[in-house]
């Protein structure tokens, strides 16, 4: 799941490529809503709540720059297995974060899906 | 917990390439992110045990210079520069403090030795002018005290009756020597301190500026 390696800049993978990345903050904010996670504990919920392909390589990186920009707090807690897990929280800027985005996210999927109306039948049909 | 030579050498290349990537961040945000992965890692592969599932976890991740290049976002690399120009504002300021200290001890201590060394070689010139009143002594008081003084002049006569001089002719080496001994000494420590503590910025080439300064 590297975005620098799609192949078409006109191709839907790209497109949706860049879905998955945009939503992708909003996902980690969510995911975090019900108290602390480590790393691994936020892909693997992100991986079994959703479809979601999520890289590791991105997450990482996403969830240092969440921190740097005061949504989540980090601390790192010593575990059974050896060493320590570095575990993230929101921030109260980041639940207010998460509320905007979701009410955004909402408004924004319940228009398209007006939208879509037209295709309705068929895009279903596709999904077994 | 000792894991597979081959999966130990896999994690730390993996990890030495990403810290070397992530250089240009400020240090404490660089050790964070490499134990942060590190724990990813051994969290991922039940603590490296399968050298083959190292293998999977790494590439999962990425080319170490990818991951790094998805940290060094701007956010990142301001904090660091801030960072970087704050310390460099107290380095600049401790070293300033330390200078004036130092350039107050050479002061007190230079104005010490001075003096001393003055007032040595001011005794040693007198014993030679009113032999007879310059010296070191000891005065007997009536109240069984002792007063030590080193006087000169006043009328070439001992300060009080009872006065005892000390040194006597000693006086006059003693004044003459060691007065401009300590002056050089000082002079020379001053000048000594002064160059550790004030380095040149750089050579100054006197043989090649003579001609100039004879004009």
């Amino acid at each position: 799941m590297n975005e620098r390696q799609a192949p078409n800049p006109e191709s839907a993978d790209k497109w949706e490529v860049q879905l998955r990345k945009g939503s992708l903050e909003l996902a980690i904010l969510a995911a975090l809503w019900g108290g602390r996670l480590y790393g691994l504990e936020i892909l693997r919920h992100l991986e079994s709540g959703s479809d979601l392909v999520v890289a590791e390589g991105t997450v990482y990186p996403l969830l240092t720059r969440l921190r740097t920009l005061g949504l989540v707090e980090s601390e790192w807690v010593e575990s059974d297995s050896g060493h320590p897990r570095k575990y993230y929280s929101l921030t109260a800027a980041g639940r207010e974060r998460a509320l905007e985005m979701g009410r955004t996210w909402a408004r924004f999927a319940a228009s398209l899906n007006n939208v879509l109306a037209p295709l309705n039948g068929l895009v279903r049909e596709e999904k077994p | 917990m000792t894991l597979p030579e081959a999966s130990q050498k896999a994690i730390d290349g993996y990890l030495a390439a990403l810290r070397r990537q992530l250089r240009d961040l400020m240090e404490e945000d660089m050790n964070d992110i490499v134990e942060e992965i590190r724990a990813h890692i051994l969290d991922k592969t039940a603590a490296g045990a399968d050298p083959a599932e190292v293998e999977q976890t790494l590439a999962a991740l990425g080319a170490p210079g990818d991951l790094a290049a998805r940290y060094c976002t701007e956010e990142m690399m301001r904090r660091a520069e801030a960072h970087r120009s704050s310390t460099q504002k107290a380095r600049i300021a401790g070293r300033w403090t330390v200078s004036i200290l130092a350039g107050l001890v050479v002061v007190i201590v230079s104005a010490a030795g001075y003096s001393f060394g003055g007032l040595l070689v001011i005794v040693g010139i007198a014993k030679v002018m009113w032999p007879k009143g310059t010296g070191l002594w000891e005065t007997i008081n009536t109240d069984g005290t002792m007063t030590l003084g080193l006087s000169g002049g006043s009328g070439n006569v001992p300060p009080a009756n009872n006065a005892h001089d000390l040194l006597g002719w000693w006086l006059l080496p003693i004044g003459l020597i060691l007065g401009p001994a300590i002056i050089y000494g000082t002079y020379r420590l001053g000048r000594w301190t002064a160059r550790r503590l004030w380095p040149a910025r750089k050579k100054f080439n006197y043989a090649a500026s003579e001609p100039q300064t004879e004009i």
